[in-house]
């Protein structure tokens, strides 16, 4: 039991896929300009990284190893196209707010990361985990980054204005405060995720390299 | 000169690093040295070069709605785009099985270096990213995707390449402890897609389409032919009427 | 069962297994959820013509539209005639149709159904090109509603733009397939296409020159209506231009039609 809860747990912090394992980085980059989009996207693979990880663990004994790849591409594609033509046809309105993430998702190398390394060789379950603490753990990256970029970069937070407005001039904005726009392009994600990686080993001094 | 043009866009402005921020993943995680990075870097390169023209085949011939036409005009009707995803990425994943194994059969030595790169490289979103770039800008010809193809690898080569050459550089400097590794990397890589964006200045001001229009829109609208005008008005008349 | 998963016959035979039971699924499940979302789409475009007309049930700040169970009887009692105007590729007018006109020729086909990407294509290609314009009446004023369509920094982006006979802005729709979250995807929210609101498509002297979404807009508050400029979003310059683009090269299409009402 103690080691179930380390499948969740690990990911959180101390293997995060983002600041350590390298993976998923570049939906990290796209879509953090917003807090709302980043929880989307969060919940969005912590769908398709728990079920896929079931799907390819039952599967791990009949996939012949030279297709692997293949195989677990197609997977991934397959269940993301499922859920897309559902959603359109009985929620069409959350398809629309979903269909910019789709793509991402199945580019998400964190998706294909994990079946390569975890679920190819482990049972449903313990693969099932594994899904839910990775995704949770990417999602709580893509929480903090978005938080930071859509605060200082438009002063909101989930859309509501927090630091005043700034074209009436009130609230912070009445001492001279600006949005720092430079915050919502893409190269500043990166920025804000290395220095998350630097508050990350300086806690933890296991995971400096060299 | 469409070919020039796109292909140098699709180095520089469209860097599919640095503009776009696909295949990040590859990019951090084999950058610590030059050799492996020029390995993967021309990976990269010869993947797209032979998925994205493949897609685009596959994408006239069979997935735009319409596509099938050529089988028949009973076809015409058939819209498979919602295979496009899955039919990209499995020509992709067989390419690179593919190219995989005839490297290995007739070129050890080149297998040797490329080899460790080339299942990297399936799940490298670039790779996907070109071809499903490809069908949304509308690439008209096979030739330029074809450009198009190799323009992008080369744009994701060349940044990976100078990210490598930095962070070979980088170990002689004193980086805080815990910023050492992939938190300078992270940070250098931000600083330099701030850099690129420079090269969107080249090409400002959306397509060409807007700029031609702007020098005829004035002249067109005020010499608008006076015959055709009193012709089409007679038309709208009748549309007029029934309307009420 | 021990199978041997390294043979080629067992490889070969697992890749087109995998293959027809995936084409199964998947087309089975295409052309089942097939009508649901075409009619998904159809209720969709009718919104989007209402809501740029102004028929829609905006609260304070977010955009909403009708309610999907309104929409066709809205559509109807509101959008009075749906004309098509056939231009050729230089843009002369060819033509122009009342819906039961272009419906007869066109297997019953309404014309707010005519994909505009693919009518791009075909002037794109030398062939003429239909235009569907929605007229309705709002507060006792005819509002003409035009679809544009064009590109953004991902992909497609679209649109519809309200007008009245002077071609003045009375409301804008934008939407996108794939724009960036929280950037370029802003384009669909109240604070961008309310912008457009007023705003004149023609200059002073009656010359089409479309509506910039410009940078470093000397207005941030839109208050200049004839300056034919909205204020761009930062960070999304790119989606912005095609804004721009898309309502030069698709609008200007339509001003012979408007001079033909004047005369």
């Amino acid at each position: 039991m103690a080691k179930d809860s380390k499948l969740i747990l690990d990911p959180l912090a101390d293997n995060n896929p983002i600041t350590i394992q390298v993976l998923g980085i570049c939906s990290a980059l796209a879509i953090t300009a917003e807090l709302e989009a980043s929880i989307v996207m969060s919940i969005s693979v912590l769908f398709v990284l728990g079920v896929g990880n079931v799907v390819i663990s039952l599967m791990r004994n009949i996939i012949p190893s030279k297709i692997r790849i293949i195989v677990q591409l197609i997977v991934v594609a397959t269940l993301v196209i499922i859920v897309d033509l559902i959603l359109k046809a009985f929620a069409y309105e959350l398809s629309k707010t979903l269909s910019v993430f789709v793509g991402l998702i199945i580019t998400n190398c964190i998706i294909m990361g994990r079946f390569e390394a975890f679920a190819l060789g482990n049972g449903p379950w313990r693969s099932f985990l594994d899904g839910i603490g990775n995704a949770l753990g990417y999602g709580i990256i893509l929480v903090i980054v978005g938080f930071f970029r859509e605060l200082l970069g438009s002063g909101t937070l989930l859309g509501f204005p927090v630091l005043g407005d700034p074209i009436e001039k009130t609230g912070l904005y009445a001492l001279g405060y600006e949005n720092n726009g430079f915050m919502l392009l893409s190269p500043m994600a990166l920025i804000v995720v290395g220095i998350i990686i630097w508050v990350q080993r300086t806690r933890n001094k296991d995971l400096i390299e060299d | 000169m469409e070919h020039l043009e796109l292909f140098f866009k699709s180095i520089f402005i469209d860097n599919m690093v640095f503009a776009t921020f696909l295949g990040m993943c590859s990019y951090l995680a084999v950058s610590k040295k030059v050799s492996t990075a020029v390995g993967l870097g021309a990976a990269v390169i010869f993947v797209l070069a032979i998925t994205v023209p493949l897609n685009w085949l596959l994408d006239q011939y069979i997935l735009q709605p319409g596509a099938l036409s050529w089988l028949g005009d009973e076809y015409a009707a058939y819209d498979l785009s919602f295979l496009s995803f899955i039919m990209f990425i499995a020509t992709i994943a067989t390419m690179v099985q593919l190219v995989e194994i005839v490297v290995e059969k007739f070129s050890p030595s080149l297998y040797n270096s490329l080899g460790i790169f080339l299942p990297l490289i399936a799940v490298n979103c670039a790779i996907l990213g070109g071809s499903l770039f490809m069908q949304s800008r509308e690439i008209p010809t096979l030739g330029l995707s074809a450009v198009y193809g190799v323009g992008s690898g080369i744009g994701w080569f060349l940044a990976i390449l100078a990210i490598a050459a930095i962070r070979e550089k980088i170990r002689y400097s004193s980086v805080p402890p815990a910023l050492r590794g992939l938190g300078i990397t992270f940070i250098i890589t931000g600083l330099m897609a701030i850099g690129f964006m420079s090269f969107g200045g080249m090409l400002t001001g959306g397509d060409e389409e807007a700029k031609s229009e702007e020098k005829t829109a004035a002249t067109e609208v005020i010499k608008e032919d006076v015959k055709s005008d009193t012709e089409v008005k007679t038309n709208l008349d009748v549309a007029e009427n029934t309307n009420k | 069962m021990a199978v041997n998963t390294e043979k080629n016959s067992y490889t070969v035979i697992f890749a087109i297994g995998m293959v027809v039971i995936v084409g199964v699924i998947l087309a089975g499940l295409f052309s089942w959820t097939k009508p649901m979302i075409t009619q998904n789409e159809e209720i969709e475009k009718q919104q989007n013509i209402l809501y740029a007309m102004g028929v829609n049930e905006n609260d304070e700040s977010s955009a909403v539209f009708v309610s999907t169970e309104v929409a066709s009887k809205e559509f109807a009692s509101n959008i009075k005639e749906q004309m098509v105007i056939t231009v050729d590729a230089n843009g002369k007018m060819l033509k122009s149709q009342t819906r039961d006109e272009y419906m007869a020729e066109n297997n019953n086909k309404e014309p707010y159904l005519i994909d505009i990407k693919k009518q791009k294509s075909n002037a794109k290609s030398g062939e003429p090109r239909q235009l569907p314009l929605f007229i309705g009446e709002k507060d006792g004023k005819k509002i003409y509603v035009a679809p544009i369509y064009g590109k953004g920094l991902w992909d497609a982006i679209w649109g519809y733009v309200a007008m009245d006979k002077d071609m003045v802005v009375q409301g804008a729709y934008f939407d996108h397939k794939g724009e960036t979250p929280g950037l370029g995807a802003n384009i669909k929210q109240r604070f961008f296409m309310d912008d457009f609101y007023g705003e004149h498509l023609l200059t002073d002297a009656g010359v089409f020159k479309g509506i910039t979404v410009a940078k470093g807009n000397a207005d941030p508050k839109n208050e200049n209506k004839t300056d034919n400029e909205v204020d761009a979003i930062a960070g999304a310059t790119i989606t912005g231009d095609g804004v721009t683009a898309m309502i030069k090269s698709d609008l200007k299409l339509y001003v012979p039609y408007f001079k033909s009402l004047k005369n």
